[in-house]
Formats: structure tokens, sequence, C-alpha cells
């Protein structure tokens, strides 16, 4: 019953709030890195962000009804997917409660377990649902390592290995840099300020480094693609 | 960059006028048919004699046929061919590219895949096409699902085409101060930042006014709510709903039983 109890806490008007707002952004910068033409997704920014501000709860249901409304709204083909979002709010929201969201190096710890769940999550889905072969275009590296003898769950679990690390430290990244921006006072409204106390003087820093750590993640990832796909 | 904000088409149809959770089981019981592999052709069977014949029955064939070829089409011809290609099973081959062979094991294992997933993608197109997402959320309301969960899953429908429109709005604005969004991967990436800060602070400084209006509106009161849309639901649609229940447990048992 303390489960439930703790749980309800994180559940204020301010989440209640919070979580449609998060899924909009999630969807509308989905789709801004899309008319970017980047190789990356940041479906996951807005999942993180009430994961951090709100608990690992919120940021699962924020994950899931993240999906099920790009589903609805814009691609069915999403809809299978929704275990990953789930996933990747609620171990990012642990992450944040054991304090690993506030410096830009402990960020990318948090990306880095949310990126191996994500890919283990996404694995079975991928397996039992698509063969193996799902229609994102990650799928030719699959499809590849397939036909040099490996076999299917290594070779879709490896797939996943090399190209979620990349998206979700750079997702946690940029979520990390938004939430410093916010105002302390507007972060106490939430239930979980104390997960995000950064220090004040290194604020600016912080940010800083974490958008250009994001930006430099991204561009490695743009040239290993197109290195690998020329080969 | 902005779209339209949902697949539903107003009609006056058999479906439209069903009850919303009717539908749905429907369409979980056409998914979990065509995934349970009791028949190879089965998925196939479904899409051709049960889902074009409802989107007739609804009156948005031509819609569903738009949206299938549109959406459907690219992710399913896609996936078969990739299957086709680079499925590792099979001996017979039946011609060969470079390392990659297409054998008949590789073909018929695409092609379920394939129609599993057109199966699954449609039916829940249906579903779209003819239902309201708000009439849908109000009717599992009345059923007991959270009323907080339908007012986050309304809202996030508000929200995202204004949002759709803001971001427009920024991204013209920052083009017009110089800002490139085309050319090399870094000048793309670099555009990140002046895009997606000004979209998310705007949007979430809104956060805290919403909080305190829903509070002044009894967002928050533990009382029972009344619904303004009344949804029809009829003695024969419950028995429906529990036919489409009987034959997915008999499936079940059926795949149990053959294994």
């Amino acid at each position: 019953m303390r489960i439930i109890e703790s749980i309800r806490k994180d559940f204020t008007t301010m989440t209640w709030v919070l979580i449609p707002v998060a899924i909009a952004i999630n969807v509308v910068i989905g789709q801004i890195v899309v008319v970017l033409r980047l190789p990356v997704f940041l479906d996951s920014i807005g999942t993180v962000l009430v994961a951090v501000v709100a608990g690992p709860w919120a940021g699962a249901l924020t994950g899931t009804l993240s999906n099920i409304i790009w589903g609805l709204l814009i691609d069915p083909n999403a809809l299978p997917w929704w275990p990953v979002a789930l996933m990747i709010g609620f171990v990012a929201g642990w992450c944040a409660v054991l304090g690993l969201f506030k410096s830009w190096w402990k960020v990318m710890i948090t990306g880095f377990i949310v990126a191996v769940t994500a890919a283990i999550v996404s694995t079975p889905i991928a397996v039992y649902l698509f063969g193996g072969i799902t229609a994102s275009g990650s799928s030719f590296i699959t499809a590849y390592l397939l036909q040099t003898g490996r076999d299917l769950i290594p070779a879709v679990l490896s797939t996943n290995f090399l190209v979620e690390p990349f998206d979700k430290i750079a997702t946690c990244l940029l979520a990390f840099a938004i939430i410093g921006g916010l105002s302390v006072r507007y972060l106490a409204r939430f239930p979980r300020p104390e997960n995000v106390e950064i220090d004040k003087t290194e604020r600016r820093t912080q940010i800083i480094i974490a958008i250009v750590v994001a930006v430099i993640l991204i561009l490695i990832y743009s040239y290993i693609l197109v290195n690998l796909l020329g080969s | 960059m902005h779209q339209k904000l949902s697949f539903y088409v107003d009609r006056d149809s058999f479906l439209h006028h069903l009850n919303p959770l009717t539908k749905l089981t429907l369409v979980l019981t056409l998914v979990i048919l065509s995934f349970l592999g009791l028949s190879y052709w089965l998925p196939t069977i479904i899409f051709l004699f049960i889902i074009i014949p409802l989107s007739f029955l609804g009156k948005v064939a031509q819609e569903f046929f738009n949206a299938t070829v549109k959406l459907l089409l690219p992710v399913v011809g896609f996936l078969f061919v990739m299957q086709a290609f680079f499925h590792p099973d099979g001996t017979q081959v039946i011609f060969s590219i470079w390392i990659f062979d297409v054998t008949v094991e590789s073909l018929s294992f695409a092609y379920l895949t394939a129609s599993r997933i057109l199966t699954m993608v449609a039916s829940f197109l249906i579903l779209l096409l003819t239902t309201h997402p708000s009439d849908l959320m109000s009717d599992l309301t009345r059923r007991g699902v959270s009323g907080n969960l339908s007012y986050v899953i309304t809202s996030t429908l508000q929200i995202i085409p204004q949002m759709q429109v803001k971001a427009g709005t920024i991204i013209d604005a920052q083009q017009s101060r110089g800002l490139e969004t085309t050319g090399n991967v870094f000048n793309r990436v670099k555009a990140v930042v002046p895009l997606v800060g000004p979209l998310v602070f705007g949007s979430l400084v809104e956060v805290e006014e919403r909080a305190i209006a829903i509070e002044a509106r009894a967002f928050t009161a533990p009382l029972k709510k009344t619904s303004l849309r009344e949804i029809p639901d009829r003695a024969a649609e419950r028995a429906a709903r529990w036919i489409f229940i009987g034959v997915i447990i008999i499936a079940i048992g059926l795949r149990i039983w053959l294994l």
C-alpha cells in the first residue's frame, strides 16, 4: 500500500497537466528532426522530462500514451512499440531518483542505461512481430549481420546496441539542458524538484556542455552511418 | 508540417453508430487472430474478407484505401523486400543478388509477416476512421477508466496541432533571421537548439496557468463527474463483444491444443 501511496504523490495536478504538453513535445520535436533530415529520432525528450521532474511512474505513463497517440494521429505502425517507450520513461525516472540527472556526465550515464533498456525491450518486439527486420532504416545493419552468419536475436540486439546509445544519450542531454533552463521556482511546483538540483554557479556551463556534447554525438553518429552504408 | 489532427471521417454509417468499445474489441480480436498463426492464409483472409468489407460498411473505403496506399504499402513493401532477401533460412534458391539469396522459405516468411502487419495496422485504421478519439475516451471513462487519463488524451489531441502551428512559426522566424535548416549535417544539427528551445519553453510556461485553471474547475474533486456526451450501447452490442471474447479464447485454446 505504501507503494501506491508514493505513486499517487507523484501525480499532482501539475503532473497531469505536464503530461499532454510533454507528449506534444515528443511528437513535434520528432517531426522537426524529420524536417531537418537528421538520422536520430529524439522523440522521447518530453518523456524523459516528465520522468525526471515527476518520477518514474509518470514517465512510464507519458511514454506509453505518447506512443499510442503517435499511432492514433500520425503513423499506426508506431503502436506495437509502446513497451519500449514505457521502459524509457520508467528507467529514466529511476536514474533521476538515484541522482543521475544532476550534471552533464551523470546524464550521459542515464542516457546509456536508457539506451540499453530500449535496445533490450525492442528486440523481442522486432523478432516476434517483424521477424527481426523492421521497417526502420537500421534494419540494413541487422540484415548484414544475419547474412554474415549471426543468429537472429544476437543480430537484432547488436544493431539496437549500436543505434540506441547515440539517440538516447542525446535525448537525455537535451532534456537536461531544457530542465536547466527552467527557473528553480517553476521546477519546485513539480513533485520531484530534488532530482534536478544543479549547483547554481555551474548551471550555465552545465547546460552549454550538455548541448555541445549532444550535437557532437549526433554528428559522430551521422558520420558512422554514412561510412557504414557507404561501404 | 501541420497535418490533419486525426484520421476520423464524420459520416453516417452503421460502423459510426456502433459503440467505440465494440469496435475496439473487434479490432483486438482480428489482430490476435492474425498473429496466433492458426493458418498461413488467415491474415490475408481477414484483410480481404473482413477489413475491406468493413471499410465499405463504414462508408470510409475511399479514405481507407488512400491511407493504406500512402502509409501502409511503403512500410509493408519495404518489410517484404528486406525479409525476402535477408531472412537467413531456406535452401531452395530462386535467385540471388551479391551474397543475398531469395529462397522459397524467405519469400513465404516475408509474405506472412507483411500480411500480419498489414492486417494489424489496417484494422486499427478502420477503428480510427470511424471513431472520434474523444468518443472512445468518454465511453472508456464511463466504464471506469480514470478521468485523468482521458483528460491527458483529449487535451494532447488539442495541444499537438497548436504546437505544430507554433513550430511552423518558429521555423519561419528563425529562417528569416538566417538560420540554415538545409545543407550539410553540421548546419542541420546546429539548427536543433534554436528551433527546440523557444518551442519547449513557450509550451512549458503554459503548464502552470493551465494547472491553476483546471484546479479551479474541480479537476481534483473526489466526486463522480457526469459526461456531456451520451454514447449509445445496445444489448446486441454487449452480446457481440462477448462473442468476440469467446472467439479469442477459442482461438488461443486451439493454438495451445495444436502445438
